[in-house]
């Protein structure tokens, strides 16, 4: 009963805002980037509530609980990462729920819950967007499992949460070593896929698409897509903090770091995100299997030589 | 000789043949719906019957001689149960298989030779041969090529792609996609832990066997038009995992290669059910033509939809398990200092997403996105498949679920572990039932986020493309089967996607091939005329002359 209090409030509540929050820090850098005002703070939860109050369409042919279900799944599978990822870094002694393999793999669920959405649209803006989608998940899987190996090797190949962090904790974080820094950078690269940003945006591609995969979409379920979105830019900084750099410590000055660590982050993912164009898929692809996992593999092979 | 020593009855072989039985009880229900108004019953369940026998037989025999006859016996069953099949290329892809498993049937005697001449004995369990001489290693090579054409791991892979194009489903469902992996993998496992004991080099042989089998194979599955022989490229592909698992050589590996036999058995032939279950409501496999299904088959997609989630390894289904348990396998290796595990590792989770993709392409191609024309066609309405039909494709789903979420209970602490034998240590965790709660109280708040908007009652509307109508732009539907021809054009693929295509990969191929161009130049030699038979044999006693008299 207790976990179902912890998920509630750290993997729902606590993520929820904090995303809102990050989101409310992208629009606004973005906006500045523009020369323009930006939101108020509070725009990003206002956007979902009106949302919620609007008509909710469903694509006549559409296969109805697939098209409607699609969301709930993605929305609970990142409550249920960010829940691991929380209390494995709260009580790094104790593990809870997972590991490393396990986050690597509930990762993939909103993706696969968006692709399902998408195809489920019986749309084929739709389709075309959920196919770029399932690409790059192919393309960015790739160099991201080969740098979230290089904590594992740094640690003396554990794939336990918690001992990633009390290693750091006493060996110094591992963004701090060569291969470390390497694999951080590609791993960056990876979750600005994840989150479908300006440049891996194709799977949205408003211009070109309308939207893509969320194209069919209304009211209530494009809020709970939205909520899943923002959540995730909590959620995928988190893991990336944790797996190297230490996660966020509540000790004193330790917890001023960690929130200066999470705004570094958005703010490298929102700068990548302003300043360059769309690529195309076939284009990402090349980069990830190309230049971003050959230096994976050196970070890798430097782990081994220990730097 | 007594039974004792002509059969044996140890945990691994109980469990291999309980899920023998129940694999066969599922396909005989299946087949009552399937094989309707089909001829020659009679044989085919009686087929189905002697193929239960002989795997109970084969996996219980203690004795080398004893367990290749029947070995071969369920070879020769396949080639009769692949003969129902009603396509044109059924002849000669069930002369293919036969062939296949019958050469590799002749390696495998050839091995039992040589340990008999190494050790003089046939009996299995009292075996545990040194792989450090030649012939040791030789014999076990010439097993293992067995339990690889069994299994359909690479190179011996190509008989299974065809088979599942070509025969009856409730066959291919039945044998390749689970009983040859049972038994194949029974066999690797008993001989890599049983009768031979495995070393470095041999453990490392089995692991790179298992990488390139997932990637390649699952690469192949990516680009396939027909919705069978795609899932016959994933029964190749999955077979790497066990085999990755069995290679690490460390208990929790050989768990999870072992789980994961059990757990592609169960997924694997849901899938096939469901493909079979869709190929009997609309008449077609070829992925081009369906489409939509979703809607008017709700129990197939679902079941479909279960087993796709549990074979691309997603928590908190039963193939994530399995999956999990062979990464720690691999991760564990590397604590003696070997620096290849990475290369395992990543070709492992890499092909998992690959599998994913090609899993999302079916489940658009032939339950979601745009519906086919003569699909929803109004004076065939299609509908969902009876009972008998349904309720295997049910009974798996639901096993994937089970297995997946009381994994420590249930298939863990009933079978598995009593079929090691060792302690079994995680090196990682994975509270898989807390998780699932978890996660079904997720969707709860979602749920009550649906009931706070407006999800309740949505109002139906026309698709939206840019103002046009999608039922009057024929054109604009998509199949799904274009979705990776971008990876296809990509650098080297597109090399080997070509030499793959023209069957530069498919041993029974290449050595037919190499055979026909043989007899090819006999036959010129022996072209029936008298004087070059003349010349030949004037040549050859000039040769012998020259040998003889020098």
């Amino acid at each position: 009963m207790i976990y179902l209090l912890y998920f509630i409030l750290y993997g729902f509540f606590l993520t929820a805002v904090i995303g809102l929050v990050a989101s409310w820090i992208d629009r606004k850098v973005t906006a500045r980037v523009q020369y323009r005002v930006g939101p108020p703070v509070l725009q990003p939860l206002i956007d979902i509530v009106k949302l919620l109050g609007k008509e909710t369409l469903v694509p006549r042919g559409a296969s109805k609980a697939a098209f409607l279900g699609a969301p709930l799944f993605g929305l609970a599978s990142v409550m249920l990462v960010s829940t691991i990822l929380w209390m494995n870094n709260i009580n790094t002694q104790n593990t809870f729920l997972g590991d490393l393999i396990v986050v690597l793999y509930v990762l993939t669920i909103p993706s696969i819950s968006i692709i399902m959405g998408g195809f489920a649209s019986s749309n084929p803006l739709a389709s075309i967007g959920a196919s770029r989608e399932m690409k790059l998940v192919l393309s960015y899987e790739l160099p991201f499992v080969l740098a979230v190996l290089v904590p594992v090797i740094h640690s003396g190949f554990s794939i336990r949460i918690g001992s990633l962090l009390t290693y750091q904790a006493s060996n110094g974080v591992f963004a701090g070593s060569l291969s470390g820094a390497l694999a951080l950078i590609v791993a960056i690269l990876c979750v600005q896929a994840k989150l479908a940003l300006v440049p891996f945006d194709m799977p949205e591609a408003e211009t070109e698409i309308a939207g893509g995969v969320l194209i069919e979409y209304s009211g209530t379920p494009l809020a709970v897509y939205k909520l899943m979105k923002n959540m995730l830019l909590f959620v995928l900084p988190f893991f990336l903090m944790i797996i190297f750099m230490g996660g966020l410590r509540t000790d004193g000055i330790h917890l001023l770091y960690g929130v200066l660590k999470y705004v570094g982050l958005v703010a490298i993912i929102t700068v990548i995100r302003n300043t360059n164009p769309r690529v195309r898929i076939d284009q990402a692809v090349r980069f990830f299997w190309g230049p971003v996992t050959i230096l994976a593999i050196i970070a890798v092979i430097l782990a081994f030589k220990g730097l | 000789m007594t039974i004792d020593q002509l059969f044996r009855f140890d945990n691994l072989s109980i469990f291999v043949s309980i899920f023998i039985v129940f694999f066969s009880v599922i396909t005989i229900i299946y087949s009552l719906g399937f094989m309707r108004k089909e001829k020659r019953l009679i044989s085919y369940y009686l087929y189905l019957i002697l193929t239960l026998l002989v795997s109970m037989a084969a996996v219980f025999a203690n004795n080398l001689i004893l367990f290749v006859i029947f070995w071969g016996f369920l070879g020769l069953l396949l080639y009769l149960l692949i003969g129902f099949g009603d396509k044109k290329r059924t002849q000669a892809t069930a002369k293919k298989a036969f062939i296949i498993i019958g050469g590799t049937d002749a390696f495998m005697l050839f091995g039992i030779a040589l340990i008999w001449v190494m050790t003089g004995t046939f009996k299995m369990d009292g075996l545990n041969i040194a792989l450090n001489s030649k012939a040791a290693i030789l014999a076990y090579l010439c097993l293992a090529a067995g339990a690889f054409a069994k299994a359909g791991a690479m190179p011996f892979h190509t008989w299974v792609p065809d088979t599942a194009e070509d025969a009856p489903t409730p066959v291919t469902a039945f044998l390749p996609a689970s009983l040859d992996k049972l038994l194949g993998i029974y066999f690797l496992a008993r001989i890599s832990l049983y009768i031979f004991k495995m070393n470095f080099a041999m453990n490392t042989f089995l692991m790179v066997i298992g990488s390139v089998s997932i990637v390649a194979a699952v690469m192949m599955a990516l680009v396939q038009h027909d919705l069978k022989r795609l899932l016959g490229y994933h029964a190749v592909s999955q077979v790497g995992y066990m085999v990755l698992g069995i290679g690490t050589g460390n208990p929790i590996g050989i768990a999870g290669g072992l789980f994961h036999m059990l757990n592609n058995a169960i997924y694997k032939s849901g899938l096939f059910l469901s493909g079979g279950a869709v190929e009997k409501r609309t008449g077609t496999t070829n992925l081009d033509k369906l489409g939509g299904l979703a809607k008017m088959m709700p129990i197939t997609f679902i079941a479909f939809l279960i087993a796709s989630l549990a074979i691309s390894g997603v928590p908190p289904f039963n193939g994530f398990a399995s999956k999990w348990m062979i990464y720690q396998g691999i991760i564990e290796t590397a604590k003696n200092g070997n620096h290849l595990w990475f290369i395992w590792l990543v070709a492992a989770m890499f092909g998992s997403a690959l599998t994913l993709a090609s899993f999302m392409k079916l489940i658009h191609a032939v339950f979601l996105g745009q519906p086919f024309d003569e699909v929803r066609s109004a004076q065939n309405p299609i509908r969902e498949v009876g009972p008998t039909m349904w309720i295997p494709m049910v009974t798996l789903a639901g096993l994937c679920v089970l297995f997946g979420v009381l994994v420590y209970r249930v298939p863990l602490k009933m079978f598995i572990l009593p079929a090691i034998g060792e302690p079994v240590s995680f090196i990682g965790s994975w509270w898989a039932a807390p998780a699932t709660i978890l996660l079904v109280a997720g969707i709860i708040i979602g749920i009550i986020i649906y009931l706070l908007g407006k999800a309740v009652k949505p109002r139906e509307t026309e698709i939206f493309v840019g103002g046009e109508r999608v039922s009057d732009v024929p054109e604009m539907r998509l199949s799904g089967t274009e979705f990776y021809n971008t990876i296809q054009e990509i650098g080297i693929l597109k090399f080997i996607y070509e030499l793959a295509n023209k069957k530069f990969f498919d041993i029974y191929e290449v050595g037919s091939k190499l055979t026909f161009g043989f007899n090819g130049f006999l036959r010129y030699l022996h072209n029936g005329v008298l004087p070059t038979y003349l010349a030949w044999c004037l040549l050859g006693m000039m040769v012998l002359f020259f040998i003889l008299l020098r």
